[in-house]
Parts: C-alpha cells; structure tokens; sequence
C-alpha cells in the first residue's frame, strides 16, 4: 500500500483512542474504522475528483473518437483523423522549453491570478500527397485541472512535499483555479435520463409516461399520455400527437394482434383498455407500416434536426421523413441496428403497459422525489459536455479553415494542419475558462443554457469550503411552491444529509452529502451485458420473445439502464447470482441491480451520477465483517477496497437499498437481514458531524447550526497566512472542541478548529442578556477569548496601453516644507505601504498612476501630454488596520500585479456574534470586570453567562450534554470522555459518576457565588465548557451613523448604505405614524429640511417653474413666488414635462393673509 | 428586629481574626472570621482587581520574521507573568515625570532570538532579559516555574526566522487588563453546611451523597437534628483560598489587598472630611465635576491614560467618526 498522508492514519492506528494492539476487538465497537478506510479511497469530495478523472482519462478520448474525421469537400482526397488525447501535467500558460520549470503549483495560481491548467495535446494522422503523416503533440488547447485529480501536482503528494508547494494537507481539493479565484462546480441534481417516469396529473385525471432520451448526438424528451381513455404519443419533434397503434405500427410491421399482446400481455383488463386505441388508427386509416410512417412523416416538424448532413438530399419523401424520426429523434437512447425497430417497439409498448398499469391502480405512479430516480451530475459530466460541444465546434472552424485553404485556386504549400488546431483550440481554452469563471453552462446542441453552475470557493472557515465541495444545488424551481421537492425524502437516508440544508427559499433543494456517500461514475454497459448470459442459465435475449412471453406471470423482464434487454423465468436466482458475481469483483461494484415485483422486472443500472454508500453483507444472520479483517484494517495490510472483493462490504444505490433489510446495529439482525450499516451517524454530512449529541436536539436546531458553522471565524487551512484573500478571517486562538464526533476527527475539524471552548454559566445576569444577548468576562477577553484578525486585500494591476503607454508608481508627494504630505505617510519609497505600518482611513497603499494619453498611437505628430493622473488605492475603513504583506508580481498576460494584504487584530466588543454549536446564536450584550462576575467555591469564574431563557423553547438538549461531557472530560483530564457522537447512547450517568468522583455535582450544577455581594446564588447554577464559535458578523462593520454627507446627484437626496455613508431612511411606514401622530414639523424637517429641500421659483400664471424671480414662459416677473419643495418632487415635475406631459403648479396659501382675505 | 448590642460589643472587641491551614509559594488557605460578608468580599475583589503589578505594555518590535503577527506577539508578552516584588517603589507611568518612560516607572526587556539550526526553535520567557537599572534585582524578570526553567512558551521560530524586540513592562492594576492580575483564582466560601439557608440545595433523592462536602465542613459544626433554624445568623466565618499568579507570594497578595483596601477607605473618609469644611454648606447631591473635583474625588487611580475596558487593542485614537473617512478626503475633518 502507497502511504499517503491524508491524516486518516492517526484514526486507523491500533493505539488509537488508548486502545493497544492486544485489545480485543469488537466487530460492534470498533467497525467504525471502516469509514476512515473507506474516506481515504471515496467520500467527501473524492465524487469530484474520481468524476473529473473520469473525464480526463476516458470520456475526453471517447469524445475525440466519435468526432475524430475531418474531411474536406474541397479536396477529395485530404483527411485528417485525430488519433488520441492526452492531458499533461498543469504548466504556466508561457510555456518555454528554455525554462527549467514550467510547472505550476496551485498557489501560484491563486497568488499570481493565473489558471491552474494543463495542456491537452492531440496526436493526427492526415493526408498529403496520397502519403499518410503521422504527428504527435500537437498542443490543443489548455484544460483547467481539479485540485488533487489525478493530472493535479498536489495528486500522492506527501505532506512535506505540499509544504513545500504552499499547499495544506487537510485542503479538500476538487476545485478549480481560474484567474487566482478558486471555483467549484456544484454537484447539479437532475431527474435520471433515459428511465421512464411515471406520472398522474390530478386535474385531469390523465396518466402520462415521459423518457428523456439523452445521448452525445441530441437530448429530447419523450411523452406517451393517456387522454380521454385515449393514448398518444407527444414529442417535440411532432407537431401534433400521434395515436399509439400508428406509432407502433410504424415500429415494424406488427399485426393488431402482436402489439396487442405487446401492450397488454394476456391480462384481459389492459387489453379492453387498450381496444380503443386501434379505432383511432382506423380513424386515421393507417392500416399498414407504409401509411403509419407516411402518417408520422406529415407530422414531423420540417427542418427537424438542424445539423442535417447536406449533402442529403434537402427533399425527404414523408416515409423518410417518418422513419428517420422514429430511428433517431424519437426516444433516441435506443438505437437501431440494421432497421430492426423491434427493440423500441418493445420499449414504447413497456410505456404504454406502465401507463395502463397505472391508470388502473394509481399506487404504480413514479414519485419523482424518490433519490433513486434522480441523478447527481458532477464536474466531470458537465465539463465533458462543455468540452464536446466545444471540440464540434473546434472540428467544424478548423474545416471552415481547411475549405478556405483549398479554395485558393493555385496554392503555393501543402496543407498543414498543425497551426490551425493549435490556434483554433484556443477557442476550447477559452470557452471552459470561460465556463468555470461566470459559471454559464452554454451547450448549443442541447439548447442548454444554465447559470450559477459554478460559485466561488468560500474560504470563510475550513468547514465552508468543505460544506461547499458536498453542495448540491438542485435544477428545480425555485420559485414554486410545491413541498415535494423540498420535503424530507425517506429514501435520502445515509444518503444526503437530513439536516444540512439552508432556510429560506432554497431550503430542502440545496442539499448536502452525508458522510459516506458516493455517486457512481459511467460503467461499461457492454460487460454488464455480457454478465447477464453468463451469470445463470435461464436468461435469453428479449429479442427472441412475442409480447405473449414477455408478459406471462412469472417472466420477468430484465432491464439494462432502462431499456428492457432480457427475459428470465428466476429472477431471484439471477440476481442472487448477479450480486454474488459482483461481490466477487468479475463485476464493478458500482453496477446495481434490483427486482419489482409489481412490473415483474429486474433493473440493472451502470449509468453515472447515481448515489450509493457502502453497507457490511449479512449472510444467514451473521455479518460478514469478522474481527480479523477489522485486525487487518489496523495492521494497513487491508484496505476498503480489499473488503470489497472479499465479499464484506458492497455499495448499494438507493434502488437496490429497497431490495434490503438493513440493520442498523449488530443486535438487531435476524435471519432475514441482508445487510449492516457500518455507523449511524453517517446518515448526517459533514457539516451536520460537528454538533455534538445532535440527536438530542430539535431537529432545525442542527439546520441552524449548519448554516452557522460556516460562518464561524476559525483556522482555515495550514497555508492560510500565506493566501492573499480579498477577506480572511482567522481566530488568534483556535481550539479543538472539548466534546468532539467522530465526524470531526475525520473531516479533520480538529486540526482546524473554529471556535473556543469557553466556561459558560447558564444563568441570568444584570439584564443585559435577554433576547440571546452574552455577557463576557472582561478578563478573559484580555487573555485572548474570541480575538480574530481579519485580512483583506488590496490589488491593483499595471495595464499596458495599446499606444505603449502603461501604468506606474508614483512616489510620495511633497508639502512646501519638504515634509511628505499626510495622505502618503504610509508609503515607501517604491510608492507601496511599508508592512507593518498602521494605516489609517484616507491613506495611500498603492500610488498607482495612470497616463491621461491612453488613445494617441504614437506615430508622428500623434502624441498626447505625458501627465499621468493619480489612480492610487487608498484604505478608507474607519478603523485603522497594519499592513501585512506587499505582493509584487507579474500575471499571465504579463502586466505587474501588486497586493496589498492589511491586517487588523479585533477583541470581541459589544454587539459581536457568538454561537455555540446548536443554533444558539447570541450577540454580546456587557462585558462586565472578573471581580463583578459571579465565581464557584474553587474560584472558576464563567467565560461567558447564557441566559436560561434560551433553553426551554429550543429544546437543545445536546447543548447540556456538551456542557456535562465537556465538564467530566476537563475534571478529569481524559479527553477521550468528550466524544457526543449522533445516535451514540448517551454517557450522562458515567459523566455524573465522574463529576461525584471530583467533588462537584453529579448533574453539573454548581455553588456560585455572586462577584458583587458575596453571597451565593440562591439556585445551583449549571456551568461548564461549551464550544463557543465567533461568527464573521461584526459591529466593526456594521456600525454606521451620519449627520451630513454625500446626497445623489440626480435626486440630491442622501445617499444609501453604509458604504456610500448614507442617511438611515426615514419610510413609508415611520412616515405613517408621524402623520398619525401629527408630528408635522419633525415631517417637514426629516423630509425637506434633512433631505432633498430646494427653493425653487414658480410662476402663479402659467404654473409652471421660472427662474431667478423670472418666468420665461410669461416673460414676466409679476406672479413668480418662491417655495420650498423636495427636489425629487421638481425632478418628477420636469422628467414630465420633458416626456410631453403637462404639468402645472397651482399654489394657493394655507393660511390667507388678512389683508386679501 | 432582635437587635442584640452584646453580641455586636464581642465581635468589634475581638476583631478580625485570620487562621492559616496552608501556605506554600503557589497558595494560601486561611480563615477569616470575626467580619462582616462585604468586607470579606471586599478583600477578594480587591486582590482580584486592584492590587498594582508589573506586566509588559509597550512593545517595539524591530525585526519579525516569524509567523505570528506583531500584535500577537504583544498580546502573548503583555500576558507573561512578571516578579512584582518591590513594586510598591516603582511609579505609575503616568505619575512619573519623564516624558514616556523611564527607569523609575518602568522595567524593560529585551528579546533577540533568531534560529539558526535545523529544527524549529523555541522561544521562551527566559529569554526575556532585563536590561537598564531596575529598583531591585527581581522585579520585571519573567516569572518561571516550570522544572526546565524555561518559562511560558511566547512563539516558535523556524529556521532563518528571527525576531528582535524591547519589551517595556509597566505597573498597572487588573481593573484596567488582565495581565495585572496578581491572582489566578481566589476561592471563597462561608457556611459549609448551609446553616444559613442561603441556598436551596436542590437534590434528586438525597442531598448528602449527590452533593460532596466542602472540605471545610470539619471545621464546622454540622446542624444538629432538629435544631431550629436561626433566622437572625449571620455569617461571619469565610474560607479563602488565594492562589498566585506567580508574579507575588500569595502571602504578599492578602497583605497588598489589605492594604490596598485600607487606602481606598482612606481616600473615600478623606474626601468625606474634605467636603465637610465647604463653606458654602450645600451638602445636597452635587456633580462629580463641581469644583473642578473631577479627578481626585473618583479616580482612584485605577485607570491609565492607555483607555479603559471595550476599546480595540489598537486603540481608538484619533477620534475617527465613523463616516467622514468613508468620504475619500475626509472633507477636511481628519487631522493631517
């Protein structure tokens, strides 16, 4: 075995846990070391990496393959044939073979603003001169490479050499780097292609089967509905729905009776069902395969497939036109070999059973929320659809190039191919690039166009980007307001996280891998095939077999991806042996096969992006994990995947899980139980695994807690002073949780922690803690509770001109005197900040300059002034903050990058945001002097007081078992009492035992003495360690207030947000209650006075605005007055009239002078 | 409303007695009897808070290479525990009459540590080194404990890293940060068999086994059976348990508390005698600011000019209002 360093070595060593090698091993116990092994070869983010290795090793060449001739209509006799792919290892993009290293490390990437990729070469074969050339690499473009694929630098690398490439160990990998900002590609879920669905519509009253078809070629979606006791075919291709029986008999020359027995079987009720629809045939006289394509042709929309070959004849006889639909459009993953349209005949004619099946008992609907109907599609599959549609259109502009060439009439050279596919395969380069960086996915031959594929890596804490790397986002709606979607699904157990999802409107259609989940990539279906024959005697090819045979009780249909394949009279036997066979490992363990019963089917599924998990096989009652393998496991000399040829352990989709009866623990098998689950708390993902004793809360407490430990300011990685963020958080003093899960352990939270374990006193406390508010101990702020620094990046990049101009530094500008002028006293002289100078709001970091002559060219007499103008970047936060790093580089396209990295040190204040780990979030309300604070009889004096308030209405529990472990574990100094693993019992009564055992309370109350009378509190207060987070929500940055400031320049009112150092708005509805109030004067001052107030002349005559006392309408300055409105308001007025609408002041006074009165 | 004057005459005859049951250099365990709660409670705040220690709070950094940032640094240095002994002649930095600081109101200390091996190197409080005149030779110097005799650990450093700094260690009291702590806890407790009943022992079935006896409760009498509850007892037996920091001897501590108290006592009966000769007779409430009494008659001597409790460590100097330095001049309102 290869020793890799991924950190699961210290969970799998035999002296783990003060456990020795002599100790006895219980399968009970200790089976949980199954899951580190099985995490060193699967899990977490290893779908992504495995999915996009898939596509760099196989799919990439597959895609080559079916596109690989190119022959000109020019030129005869010229072809060019691309022989294979390969990608390289990740260089610079200036690759130069005079330089020693061309090779590139994911963090100069991130530093430099670079692509992490690799070059894709290509080898050809064409012809010149009736002689066959053979070349080799030909660079094809670049290809962004996933950290930690298999083309990846950091891929077997060990510990030592990633710190030397800048790289932390415990970094998950499966990103991307596109100009220094790290990608992902969230796992997409999708309904399973190429399966029929079925489905009710409750209005009315119909039953429809649809299959989306989706091949490389062309993706469309395939309708047969029940209509009025009727049943119709609908695709996109038809412009109107065709009756079934013309369809089927386009399909080959059935007679009635054959597609009768097709549909229907011997089962007499389906056949009255289906008599109808031959009158419909009737009706439309189609009597025979002729008339019925002829009748199918009319239909097929003209112009159909877009991408006709023309040299075709454009003018199709209506049969052609009939037949090539069927063939090719319609339900298109089932092809037809040598016009043998049986096969799909047999497939339409299952829709059509599975639709009367279901119109007769309406249980034998899909749902079409059941996991194991969906489909996760990864990085790897969504490249490789990028990529295809971007080879197509590399082979057709490299043809178009190819054409132009041979036009010429007397060509001087021969062709060479080599430079234009180097430089159309920029266009490959630049499309995936492109791709990854706005997360557009465009793929033209399936009119797919989808945004937010991709999202920024969030590297707020470690646990952020790891939450994200298990994200999948769901292509559903997410306006509807349908809860199906949404809701708890049962068959998601083990298989995507019950808790980790987020709240408001994309709660339950983002979801979250659990712990132990893996999504298949594509399996070879033609093995699979193979397997079917030999695995047991009595299958034969559905080929061979009338619809009679087909639908005999007792036949059972054997389905390979959807598409029935064979016929058995023993389908347990065959799947018996099936599975035997596969835990064998003759068959990929990936590949599933389950039975139903109600449509007497066997499905064996090979296809990509289905989810599944490991389980441990029971066999006649007894599991199948024995001690020694668990000894072995210890020993290194086993690995997961050794369990799984061996028959111990095998993966199940959520399809062949429905086959199983699972125990959950060792003494729940009976003989009926075929399989074991390996941990329960692997039904939670890894973000969920952080909460302690989660299965003693209410249940949206863990969901809370799941959106919360994402923002939790902690340890982001080990190279974390070493990254340039635009925002970085980190804590001063990180600490591993007093009472850890076994998931923290193995997502390595504990050698990234984010948060602090601080002594909490359930209590109230002068007042300053209701609604959730803290109080924190002074003191231990000083010693260093809760200080965070926080970093943020300042960049600037010197452009080149076209004209030759560029950018620059200036230096440090001068006052009469000689002094530097304040605004530049950070600088050096290089005009950059000086690191470690503290810098204050106003300040210059960069003193960049620009040259005013951007657009002159520079020849002759064309020149423009040789001034620059000032461009530079200043630091304008309040609070003043040090400089940390000066970064001065070059990027790609070879233009200088300077970063600036600031640093501030903050000590929580009041109003900063604390959450333990139960969705307990609270802002700090006092922070009160250590004298003041209330101290138990040894003198321990609280970190923080919680008030109790909190408790009774949110039922987390788990959050006082913490606390009582957490205590037990600190008194007495074994740390490994502290673990609060979900749906482990519960250790309460040992740790009372403990606690008795030290002189304290059994149930973790203690005597405190109030810090300011001397006297104790009259009630036992419960205290003890809780692991507090600090989360990134800041008073510092949020607090705001304005007096005056800037206002808008079109409406003159302040302006709005705080960045913009804007008015706090005054709206509609405090507007109402001052005028209910009838408060008018504070009316007029806050929306005159304070804000958009103008004077503005209006002339009593015409109405309309004058000017300076005059009316120019009027020519006169008899009637013009003035008055107070808000600008807005004349804006409003003038935007009117300009848009041709009149509008007129009439004035009048409120309060009439006596005189005219 | 059993007011009892004989009583009363015993205790003030007798006076505050202190019994000792254990001493070492880390802690003290005494009795205090014969005093009233507050003045107990009193005496543990005071040594709490207020009691003036020496601790790092100027640092000048002149080289950093190591991975912890400057202000980390600082933090880490300003929480060493520091020999206090003889701080009593050291002046507060704000009483002394240099500009910054000087030998009479400070210590200063030097760290130069640089890796020059293979391996990481650690840097510790030992290799703090006074430097200049010092009122005596103790105080200042890093506190260490430890069998080694290396002290805390302040920052490791890898090879080729090097870090060079003055350290200036000034008096303070803990009130202000808790690097002046003398103490690291102080125990406190009266009544071991809640005779007084002023607290509500909550138990599931039996309060004598569920909760464990404090280990003074020997020195009490336990309640006899049946005896009646005395509504009018006060507690006058508190049981301390002072443990250092290091930086003072624990027995050193309740000396200073003491004292500390008795000055403040002093100060407030002064303050009260200075206002009695006013001539204008208004003895009414009055603002703390009148007669221009705003800093001797709250003050103290508890804050430094370095700012109080919530400020962030930079120090909000310079008055920045929050907008006004959002605007990219400042529209004239900062200072430069």
């Amino acid at each position: 075995m290869v020793a890799i360093d991924d950190g699961f070595e210290a969970l799998l060593e035999p002296f783990y846990n003060g456990k020795k090698l002599t100790d006895p091993i219980s399968t009970k116990e200790d089976k949980y070391q199954l899951l580190p092994a099985f995490l060193k070869v699967k899990g977490l983010v290893k779908q992504h990496i495995d999915s996009y290795n898939f596509f760099v090793n196989t799919e990439l060449k597959e895609i080559v393959k079916a596109n690989r001739f190119i022959k000109s209509d020019q030129e005869e006799k010229f072809w060019l044939e691309f022989t294979d792919i390969r990608v390289g290892t990740p260089t610079r993009n200036d690759y130069s073979d005079i330089k020693t290293r061309n090779d590139v490390t994911p963090m100069e990437c991130r530093l430099r603003d670079m692509t992490y990729a690799a070059p894709v070469v290509v080898d050809i074969v064409y012809s010149r001169d009736r002689k066959k050339i053979i070349r080799k690499d030909i660079p094809l473009c670049r290809i962004p490479v996933m950290l930690k694929s298999a083309k990846c630098c950091l891929n077997s690398a060990t510990n030592a050499e990633m710190e030397i490439m800048n790289e932390c160990p415990l970094d998950p990998g499966g990103y991307f780097i596109i100009g220094g900002t790290e990608k992902v590609i969230l796992i997409q879920e999708q309904l399973s292609k190429n399966r029929v669905i079925v489905e009710a519509d409750e209005k009315t009253r119909g039953v429809s089967a649809s299959v989306t078809s989706s091949t490389h070629e062309r993706k469309s979606k395939t309708y047969v509905v029940l209509k009025k006791d009727r049943i119709i075919m609908q695709h996109n291709v038809l412009v109107e729905a065709i009756p079934i029986v013309i369809v089927l008999k386009a399909l080959g020359g059935m007679s009635d009776y054959e597609i009768m027995e097709l549909v229907a079987g011997g089962d007499a009720r389906y056949q009255d069902d289906f008599l109808i629809n031959f009158d419909e045939a009737t009706k439309a006289g189609v009597y025979t395969q002729q008339q019925a394509l002829e009748y199918i042709g009319t239909r097929v929309k003209m112009g159909g497939p877009k991408n006709r070959p023309f040299n075709m004849s454009s003018r199709r006889s209506p049969v052609e036109e009939g037949l090539d639909a069927l063939a090719n459009i319609i339900i298109a993953h089932v092809t037809i070999e040598g016009l043998d349209f049986y096969p799909k005949a047999i497939y339409i004619a299952m829709m059509v059973r599975r639709v009367l099946m279901a119109s007769h008992n309406p249980k034998l609907v899909d749902d079409r929320d059941f996991v194991g109907n969906k489909r996760l599609e990864l990085a790897g599959q969504l490249l490789s659809l990028l990529f295809e549609d971007l080879f197509k259109m590399f082979v057709s502009s490299l043809k178009g190039n190819m054409e132009h060439f041979f036009k010429k009439p007397n060509r001087t050279s021969t062709y060479d191919p080599v430079g234009p596919i180097s430089g159309q395969g920029a266009y490959i380069t630049m499309g995936l690039n492109r791709a990854i960086q706005s997360g557009n996915w465009t793929v033209k031959r399936f009119n797919m166009n989808r945004a937010g594929v991709t999202h920024v890596l969030s590297r707020l804490s470690y646990i952020a980007a790891l939450g994200m790397m298990t994200r999948i986002s769901s292509q559903f709606e997410k306006t509807r307001k349908v809860s199906g979607p949404r809701a708890l699904q049962p068959s998601q157990w083990g298989m995507l996280c019950t808790s980790d999802t987020p709240e408001g409107e994309a709660c339950g259609l983002v979801k979250n891998l659990a712990l132990m989940t893996h999504i298949t990539t594509m399996v070879e279906e033609a093995a699979v095939k193979r397997w079917v024959f030999s695995v047991g005697a009595g299958v034969e090819i559905l080929r061979n077999f009338s619809g009679t045979e087909m639908h005999k009780p007792g036949s059972y249909i054997i389905h390979v991806n959807g598409t029935p394949y064979a016929l058995t009279r023993y389908p347990k036997r065959f799947a018996h042996n099936f599975r035997k066979m596969r835990r064998k490992g003759f068959i990929n363990p990936f590949v599933s096969i389950n039975l139903s019963e109600h449509f007497s089917s066997v499905h064996i599924a090979t296809d990509e992006g289905r989810i599944c998990r490991p389980y441990i096989i029971v066999k006649d009652g007894k599991s199948m994990l024995k001690p020694e393998h668990l000894r072995l496991l210890q020993l290194g000399k086993a690995s997961f995947d050794s369990f799984l040829v061996n028959g111990v352990v095998e993966y199940l989709d959520v399809n062949e899980e429905q086959d199983t009866l699972v125990a959950l623990y060792e003494t729940d098998i009976t003989q009926k139980t075929t399989h074991l689950e390996i941990e329960p708390f692997t039904i939670l993902g890894a973000v969920a695994g952080l909460i302690p004793f989660p299965h003693h809360n209410q249940s949206p407490r863990n969901t809370y807690q799941c959106a919360m430990g994402k923002q939790a300011i902690g340890a982001i990685a080990y190279n974390q002073l070493n990254r340039i963020d635009t925002l970085l958080y980190t804590l001063v003093y990180p600490q591993r949780p007093m009472v850890i899960t076994k998931t923290i352990q193995l997502v390595h939270y504990d050698k990234l922690p984010a948060g602090q374990n601080a002594t909490v006193a359930v209590m109230s406390y002068s007042g300053y803690d209701i609604e959730d508010a803290l109080v924190l101990n002074k003191a231990s702020c000083d010693r260093g509770f809760g200080r965070c620094q926080v970093f943020r990046k300042y960049a600037a990049e010197l452009q080149k001109y076209p004209n030759g101009r560029r950018d620059r530094i200036g230096g440090k500008e001068k006052n009469e005197d000689g002094t530097v002028i304040a605004k530049h006293a950070a600088l050096d002289d290089d005009g950059l900040a000086i690191v470690g100078y503290q810098i204050h709001s106003g300040e210059t970091m960069i003193k960049k300059e620009t040259p005013i002559d951007q657009s002159s060219t520079g020849i002759g007499t064309d020149r423009g002034p040789d001034e620059f103008r000032d461009a530079s970047t200043n630091y304008r936060i309040a609070d003043p903050a040090y400089i940390d790093k000066v970064f001065v580089s070059n990027t790609e396209k070879d233009s200088a990058i300077i970063k600036v990295q600031t640093r501030q040190t903050r000590r929580p204040e009041l109003g900063d945001k604390f959450s333990s780990r139960h969705g307990q979030k609270g802002v700090v309300g006092i922070i009160v002097e250590q004298e003041d604070l209330p101290f138990s009889d040894a003198g321990v004096v609280p970190d923080i007081i919680m008030n109790p308030h909190g408790f009774p209405s949110r039922m987390t529990v788990g959050k006082l078992f913490e606390c009582l472990t957490g205590k037990a574990s600190v008194v007495h100094g074994r740390r490994d009492y502290g673990f609060g693993d979900a749906f482990r019992s519960h250790p309460v009564e040992e740790m009372g035992k403990v606690l008795i055992d030290h002189g304290f309370s059994w149930e973790g109350k203690d005597y405190l003495t109030s810090g300011i009378t001397g006297e104790p509190h009259e009630a036992y207060i419960y205290n003890g360690p809780i692991y507090y987070q600090r989360l990134k929500h800041m008073v510092q940055d949020k607090m705001h207030s304005r007096s005056r400031g800037p206002r808008a320049i079109l409406t003159r009112q302040p302006t709005e947000g705080r960045s913009r150092d804007g008015g706090l708005r005054l709206g509609e509805m405090e507007r109402d209650c001052l005028i209910a109030y009838g408060a008018s004067q504070l009316l007029l001052e806050r929306l005159m006075i304070s804000s958009d107030g103008t004077e503005v002349d209006i002339c009593q005559q015409c109405g309309l605005f004058g000017y300076k006392g005059y009316c120019q309408t009027c020519k006169s300055t008899s009637q013009v007055t003035q008055m107070t409105m808000p600008y807005a308001a004349k804006l409003l007025v003038q935007e009117l009239i300009s848009m041709n609408v009149g509008v007129r002041l009439q004035l009048e006074d409120e309060f009439p002078h006596p005189q005219h009165a | 409303m059993d007011y009892d004057p004989m009583a009363m005459d015993d205790v003030e005859s007798l006076g505050p007695v202190v019994k000792i049951s254990q001493a070492d250099s880390v802690r003290v365990k005494f009795e205090l009897s014969n005093v009233e709660m507050p003045f107990a409670n009193s005496l543990r705040r005071v040594m709490l808070a207020e009691i003036p220690t020496i601790a790092i709070d100027l640092v000048q950094i002149e080289e950093n290479s190591s991975v912890l940032a400057d202000e980390f640094i600082a933090h880490r240095l300003g929480l060493v525990p520091l020999h206090a002994e003889g701080i009593e002649s050291l002046l507060y930095s704000r009483d002394c009459d240099c500009d910054e600081y000087c030998e009479h109101c400070s210590v200063k200390l030097s760290l130069h540590a640089k890796c020059t091996g293979d391996e990481n190197m650690q840097v510790v409080a030992r290799d703090m080194i006074p430097v200049g005149d010092r009122i005596n030779q103790v105080l200042g110097s890093p506190v260490i404990t430890d069998s080694e005799g290396q002290g805390p650990l302040l920052l490791k450093l890898r090879p080729g890293q090097e870090i060079k700094l003055t350290c200036i260690a000034k008096k303070g009291i803990a009130k202000e940060h808790a690097k002046w702590a003398p103490t690291s806890a102080i125990g406190y407790e009266y009544d071991p068999h809640n005779k007084l009943h002023h607290m509500d022992m909550w138990y599931e079935t039996d309060a004598k086994t569920e909760w464990p006896p404090s280990e003074y409760a020997d020195w009490e009498e336990p309640p006899a059976e049946g005896e009646p509850f005395d509504f009018d007892a006060v507690p006058d037996r508190f049981y301390f348990n002072v443990e250092t920091a290091g930086n003072l001897p624990p027995d050193v501590i309740v000396n200073e508390g003491i004292k500390v108290l008795q000055q403040k006592l002093a100060g407030l009966i002064h303050e009260l005698a200075e206002g009695e000769g006013e001539a204008n007779g208004y003895d009414g409430p009055r603002s703390p600011e009148y007669n221009g009494g705003g800093e001797g008659w709250q003050d103290q001597g508890y804050t430094t000019p370095y700012g109080g409790g919530n400020q962030s460590s930079y120090g909000g100097a310079g008055g920045t209002t929050p907008y006004g330095t959002t605007t990219p001049y400042g529209a004239g309102q900062n200072s430069w």
